[in-house]
């Protein structure tokens, strides 16, 4: 079928007269001009690129609106979310392992009540000392939040400076302006103990996400 | 040193196994070549070398040994876009587009014209990033830095478009079955492409002297792994690789997709089928793909949803096309480019088959191209072929 078309092209061939190059010594002496242009390199740490608006970078979660409905953690293709059970908190919210996340955002477009929402952060990387490098529990913070870290520092870091493990699964991220947000995470995906007292029709009970 | 013959068991059953035996009585040895070196990108060949001639070449990939095909049927329809793009990384919309394209025809999807539009921008950008990537890769193999750093610094302007246009740089995640993510984010963004490709269109001259009129390119690519028509047809070389033997076929000219059949362009066509040939056939379809930006620009997009309006979209993650089969396909830089989708009416595909151009130009062709050649022809037929080592992985 293809074939045909091969022996009675209906492509318009350029002549190869027009493709055909002359080599030359002298031509390629050229290209010394740019040595007098103006450098397209970025000089990193003393100048920086701004990401793109609506940049794919780090989530954010309005704790509030989220319904846990784990629509986020069936379309996420890395399989990355987790929903959490954290206290205080009357339904799962997702836990996002950037391990594995591809920043494909697919997430936040599925997310029914607009709950799950993204930033320009993109620094994957910390400075490099021993105790950053650990994965941290993750949970996304308030999009408010993030957007005035951003304005403050302006450099598109990760907005928790340190994370604090307390026992009992009791968490304390320390953001980069030094004020303090505090959770207990109960569980993953599991029904809490009984004395936070979800609705049962919970849906994400049954480790969904996992698989 | 003791005795050094091998007993005639031992290579017998290293016969009868495929195995290599060291030492070898001839004088011929044995070289790997990869994955780390530049040219093979990430598989590697283990050549058979007698002096500086090559007896036998080995294609060994494996190294990403990814799955994607089999990972695809295990996923929802439209998050298999984040894992299928991986199969072509200079130019992951090609993939993209495939796949979105067989979904759309399962599903019956009109595409609305503006979301068509965009797609077309975005494989021509991806078409010309990719060019530039391929620059660069060969500048390198042939020891011209130079042009690869400003090829290099070229795509970086097509990948800030592509960062305000669709949110990533390298993977775009973009095209989706049933029209694409995000709208264009305004008439700044049109003017700023038209400028990139104003701007790059202003230094084909200065590729032109420094890469494709250099001398030494001629020097190092004249005569270098031809192939003819014949043996291009049996191995199913597509693309830039086919159209170097002499035969006219292009997917967009031959079965038009997307707004293909309303633009103007030329394809251009040598017999020679050596390095050469395949070189300027590339630079040639650089020049063309910057021309169709532009036409696609002078067009404009047309108004309308950017997404099809279907009600089953709301429940993305359950999303469930009915019954029925597809196969789409495309022009990449890389030849003839298709998926086929079977879906069996559940909110997975039963199953999902890539047809890369890159089992047969990286692996196929590329052994027999390589017999007889010289050691430092070697990146030289690589980069020509140019491959996708994923792809051959998939
Ligand atoms: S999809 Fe949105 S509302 Fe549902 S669990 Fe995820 S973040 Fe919460
Ligand atoms: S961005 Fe993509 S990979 Fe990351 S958590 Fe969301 S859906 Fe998963």
């Amino acid at each position: 079928m293809k074939m045909e078309s091969v022996e009675k092209p209906r492509v318009r061939v350029v002549g190869e007269e027009k493709v055909r190059i002359k080599k030359s010594f002298i031509k390629p002496w050229m290209g010394v001009k740019y040595l007098f242009r103006k450098p397209v390199t970025i000089k990193i740490p003393f100048e920086k690129i701004e990401p793109a608006p609506k940049y794919r970078g780090f989530h954010t979660l309005n704790w509030k609106t989220c319904v846990g409905c784990n629509f986020c953690g069936q379309i996420c293709p890395a399989r990355a979310i987790e929903m959490t059970w954290m206290e205080g908190e009357k339904r799962p919210h997702p836990k996002i392992d950037y391990g594995r996340c591809t920043f494909c955002q697919f997430c936040v477009d599925v997310c029914p009540t607009g709950a799950l929402g993204f930033s320009e952060n993109f620094y994957l990387t910390t400075g490099g000392l021993e105790e950053d490098l650990e994965l941290y529990d993750w949970v996304p913070i308030h999009p408010d939040k993030v957007r005035e870290l951003n304005e403050k520092f302006g450099d598109y870091r990760f907005p928790v400076e340190r994370i604090e493990k307390k026992g009992d699964g009791v968490y304390v991220y320390h953001l980069r302006d030094g004020s303090r947000i505090e959770f207990k995470i109960l569980g993953y995906g599991l029904r809490p103990p009984a004395a936070a007292k979800p609705k049962p029709a919970a849906k994400s009970s049954g480790g969904a996400p996992k698989e | 040193m003791a005795d050094l013959e091998v007993p005639n068991e031992l290579r017998r059953e290293a016969k009868e196994h495929d195995m290599y035996l060291h030492p070898i009585d001839r004088d011929t040895y044995e070289l790997f070549f990869g994955p780390q070196h530049m040219a093979t990108e990430n598989f590697s060949i283990i050549l058979k070398m007698d002096g500086n001639r090559i007896e036998k070449a080995i294609v060994n990939p494996g190294f990403l040994h990814r799955g994607f095909e089999k990972l695809a049927e295990g996923r929802p329809y439209f998050t298999n876009i984040a894992l299928l793009l991986r199969i072509c990384v200079p130019e992951s919309d090609v993939p993209e587009n495939i796949y979105s394209m067989a979904v759309d025809e399962i599903v019956g999807w009109e595409v609305p014209e503006r979301a068509i539009w965009i797609r077309t921008t975005v494989l021509e950008m991806a078409r010309v990033s990719a060019w530039m990537f391929w620059i660069m890769g060969f500048g390198n193999e042939i020891g011209l830095y130079t042009p690869g750093q400003w090829a290099a610094a070229y795509r970086e302007r097509f990948m800030r478009l592509y960062e305000e246009l669709t949110g990533g740089r390298v993977y775009h995640i973009y095209t989706v079955p049933g029209g694409v993510r995000r709208d264009i984010p305004g008439d700044r963004w049109l003017r700023q492409l038209r400028d990139t490709v104003e701007y790059v269109k202003g230094k084909m001259k200065d590729f032109d002297e420094i890469l494709f009129d250099n001398y030494i390119t001629f020097e190092r690519t004249e005569g270098v792994g031809v192939m003819d028509k014949r043996f291009a047809l049996k191995h199913a070389v597509t693309g830039p690789n086919l159209r170097a033997t002499g035969v006219p076929y292009d997917v967009r000219k031959d079965d038009p997709y997307y707004l293909y059949d309303q633009l103007d362009f030329e394809v251009p066509v040598l017999k020679e089928g050596d390095s050469l040939a395949r070189v300027l056939i590339r630079r040639y379809e650089l020049e063309q793909d910057l021309y169709i930006l532009e036409q696609l620009l002078d067009m404009g997009p047309p108004s309308g949803p950017y997404m099809v309006q279907d009600a089953r979209l709301k429940a993305l993650p359950r999303f469930k096309p009915p019954k029925g089969d597809a196969y789409a396909h495309v022009e990449s830089t890389k030849g003839d480019f298709g998926a086929y989708v079977v879906s069996d009416g559940s909110h997975k595909p039963y199953r999902v088959h890539v047809r890369g151009p890159s089992q047969s130009h990286g692996v196929t062709v590329l052994e027999e191209l390589l017999k007889g050649a010289r050691l430092a022809d070697v990146p030289v037929i690589l980069k020509t072929l140019d491959n996708c080592p994923p792809d051959i992985d998939r």
